[in-house]
């Protein structure tokens, strides 16, 4: 909408600058390295759903297992941190990739219904086995990463591991993101169909998307119980996979940072709002419903209206889409101009994604710009 | 610079004060008076489907503050802090309170965070004090920092089973409706136990899950096998909602309901006396029990705060007050200290004579079994029920498996 504000690096570079300020304006660690990590979660639930259009309830699934592999990872089996991050990525990689191959086979309701059944069929497993994953009551006891044969006990220093781990994988999106393969999961978002019959083996790449986003969920959600020294049965619950869409949506599903800005301002208000109020739930609920009706482009919008407003640029619009240009291959991404007015902005066969649509700011096949 | 001519200022006054006869004591407790309030956390559900009990715990807490005033010549200050009813800000919140110098912490209504917040104060020489029920809480995952006051499913189980077998010895055929999670399978394994030795028939048992809502289904079950008495071992607003649709059904009638594990007043007013009336409960504390600081407390709080205190309000008030008192006993508020002090510590409390286990950390207070009373008989309007007997019941440290570190 603002092209200088999505390109790559100043996408990047508002990520990096988000990591550095953090600990100049928080006085948490520990919070602030949560928002670093449901960043990650929520950048992950993005790829499904802004980039690829498949709106899941599948994404706590990953994030527990990814606890749980942490646990048992580090506590039973002694690996050593790092080994035991990789394990959740590949773990996480292979169960999304399952969980997608079954769910992306019917559209729509079905799809989103298909996602939740995991959902709770995951919950329902980690709740069964509770000698593998302390039920109800958790894996506790979970300890923090060594370094150089220090434990990263002090919540500043964690918030550090967990900042690098962040940049890397952010920018792994990013360029997941801005790569042939990101380019064909917009094409399949805007348009099935059409990515279809041009040869595209469109369930081959949801199930990538799914595999992606799966591994760095569950990755996020080692980091997770590393933090809190838990693997707690609630983060494999579906409200850890509703949490993670509201944060989407919050943030807006235009780009990763967005991601980052829903899954902080979530985390802020949280843990503002339920010191002086305890039905702050509600205020949330209403959040959404505006964001919803007016700010369909969430907070990222509000922050490309004043940078608008600033350069003096014409305001970007919340409900007309605009469709996407490549410039080729990586990190070159800029967006169309306006349509004339009176002219039709977009096909509306493009608009079908799965999921029941919905996603804000649906745009048309990047294909029709090639 | 300034520093060492600090030092070696307050040294020197110490060491006048200390030649000219002024105790020392009265002098570091002024200097204790500039380290500002003593803070105790009091992490609680006050958002989320606990909230309600969080808001009276937290009003138990603040109650409790107030009426000790200031401690070590520091005045008293709460700080709630909001689990959400979850492990995970739990935890985390608990680092920050205790990354902020907060070292005492009275709180933590459901097991699954408790454990947590134990574990987390464990780490940092901090002192945590629950209600919650878990078993593992001063068992299997007993540690140096963590209390727990209320009695374990064992000691809640003897207190309601035994008395009915004895009191009914007719009634041998029983059936459980459990929720399947720990605390339900720790009620429904001592409920075994007590069935075995008392040869009691136990003619089934209806497992379900923690999102459920209806019961019908296992009430049918619970007709079918014909029992005397229908033991109800869920908790909060599941056993409410089971309770409610056995009555529906008659079951009242046909059999005895005894709920092992209620929650207190709030639990009977939601319910209301014509559907509580001739069903036995059993509950961690009552605001008829009988002992002097409890009838301090209720007449306290009826005056200032219009209300009886039930549960949540009275556990959280005896928790509090306990860290503060044992931060008195103790002359610090260090948590190595504190923990020093509530080892092995005998006091009047809530439930009469209590005592806090020092190789588990268990208190040892009494349980209680009451009776619904009709609504014809209560005397007024909190006055739902009437205690038929208490006692204490609890296993061995090593029985409950606690090895302390």
């Amino acid at each position: 909408m603002i092209p200088f504000l999505d390109r790559p690096l100043v996408q990047f570079g508002l990520a990096l600058a988000t990591v550095l300020i953090l600990p100049l304006a928080m006085r948490s660690g520990t919070l602030a390295s949560e928002i670093l990590i449901f960043g990650l979660a929520v950048a992950a639930c993005n790829l499904l759903l802004g980039y690829t259009g498949l709106l899941s309830f599948g994404q706590g699934i990953f994030f527990g297992l990814g606890s749980y592999v942490a646990g048992l990872g580090l506590m039973r089996a002694g690996l050593p941190a790092p080994v035991m991050l990789l394990l959740s990525l590949a773990l996480g990689a292979l169960v999304a990739a399952a969980v997608g191959w079954v769910s992306i086979r019917r559209q729509g309701v079905y799809f989103v219904m298909l996602t939740l059944a995991f959902s709770q069929m995951f919950y329902f497993l980690a709740y069964t086995f509770s000698g593998v994953t302390g039920g109800d009551n958790g894996l506790l006891d979970i300890p923090r990463p060594r370094l150089g044969g220090t434990v990263l006990s002090d919540a500043w220093t964690y918030y550090a591991y967990v900042a690098v781990l962040f940049l890397v994988l952010f920018a792994t999106l990013q360029r997941v993101a801005l790569s042939t393969f990101g380019r064909t999961l917009l094409a399949i978002r805007d348009n099935e169909g059409r990515a279809g019959a041009i040869g595209y083996p469109v369930r081959a790449f949801k199930v990538a998307a799914f595999a992606i986003s799966g591994a760095v969920t569950a990755l996020a959600g080692a980091l997770h119980a590393m933090l809190i020294g838990v693997a707690p049965l609630s983060n494999i619950d579906y409200h850890t996979s509703e949490t993670l869409l509201i944060m989407t949506i919050i943030g807006g599903s235009a780009n990763l940072f967005a991601s980052l800005l829903g899954a902080g301002a979530y985390l802020l208000a949280a843990d503002a709002l339920s010191a002086i109020w305890p039905r702050w739930l509600l205020l949330l609920g209403l959040l959404l419903i505006v964001i919803t009706l007016f700010l369909q482009r969430g907070l990222w919008g509000l922050i490309e209206r004043a940078v608008a407003l600033v350069t003096r640029t014409p305001p970007p619009a919340e409900s007309l889409p605009l469709p996407l240009v490549g410039r080729g291959q990586g990190w070159g991404w800029r967006r169309q101009p306006p349509p004339v007015e009176g002219h039709p902005a977009t096909p509306t066969a493009n608009s079908s994604p799965q999921g029941g649509g919905g996603q804000p700011g649906a745009r048309p096949a990047p294909e029709a710009n090639r | 610079m300034r520093d060492r001519r600090a030092f070696l200022k307050t040294s020197l006054t110490a060491a006048t004060l200390a030649a000219s006869g002024v105790p020392i004591s009265g002098f570091l407790r002024s200097a204790r008076a500039a380290e500002g309030p003593l803070v105790v956390g009091a992490p609680l559900p006050i958002s989320g489907a606990f909230a309600a009990n969080g808001k009276y715990a937290s009003l138990g807490a603040a109650f409790a503050a107030k009426e000790a005033g200031s401690v070590l010549g520091r005045t008293v200050t709460i700080a709630d802090i909001d689990t959400e009813g979850k492990p995970a800000p739990a935890a985390r919140k608990m680092q920050e309170a205790m990354a902020q110098g907060t070292r005492l912490f009275a709180g933590g209504i459901l097991s699954s965070e408790a454990l947590v917040m134990g574990k987390e104060a464990a780490k940092s020489d901090a002192v945590f004090i629950t209600t919650a029920g878990a078993d593992e809480i001063t068992g299997s995952d007993c540690n140096r920092g963590t209390f727990r006051w209320t009695v374990p499913t064992f000691g809640a189980i003897a207190q309601t089973v035994r008395p009915l077998i004895a009191q009914m010895p007719q009634a041998k055929r029983w059936y459980t409706i459990t929720p399947q999670y720990v605390f339900g399978e720790g009620l429904l394994s001592a409920a075994k136990a007590v069935f075995q030795e008392k040869g009691i028939e136990h003619v089934g048992n209806s497992y379900h899950s923690l999102a459920e809502k209806e019961f019908s289904g296992y009430l049918t079950n619970a007709i079918a096998a014909k029992p005397d008495v229908l033991l109800l071992l869920n908790f909060g607003s599941q056993s409410s909602d089971a309770l409610r649709q056995a009555v529906s059904f008659g079951l009242k009638k046909r059999m005895t309901i005894v709920l092992a594990w209620a929650s207190g007043l709030e639990q009977f007013e939601a319910l209301g006396a014509d559907l509580c009336e001739g069903v036995y409960f059993g509950a961690q504390y009552w605001h008829g029990i009988d002992s002097p600081l409890n009838k301090a407390l209720v007449a306290k709080v009826r005056e200032t705060a219009k209300m009886t205190p039930n549960y949540s309000f009275a556990g959280s008030y005896q928790i509090t007050k306990l860290l503060l008192d044992a931060a008195t006993k103790a002359g610090s508020a260090d948590g190595p200290a504190v923990i020093k002090a509530l080892e092995g510590l005998r006091y009047a409390g809530l439930t009469g004579e209590e005592e806090i286990r020092a190789a588990d950390h268990q208190v040892i207070k009494d349980y209680y079994l009451l009776k619904g009373k009709a609504k014809s008989a209560m005397k007024d309007k909190d006055d739902f029920a009437e205690v038929i007997q208490s006692g204490k019941s609890f296993l061995s440290p090593e029985a409950a498996g606690c090895k302390m570190a």
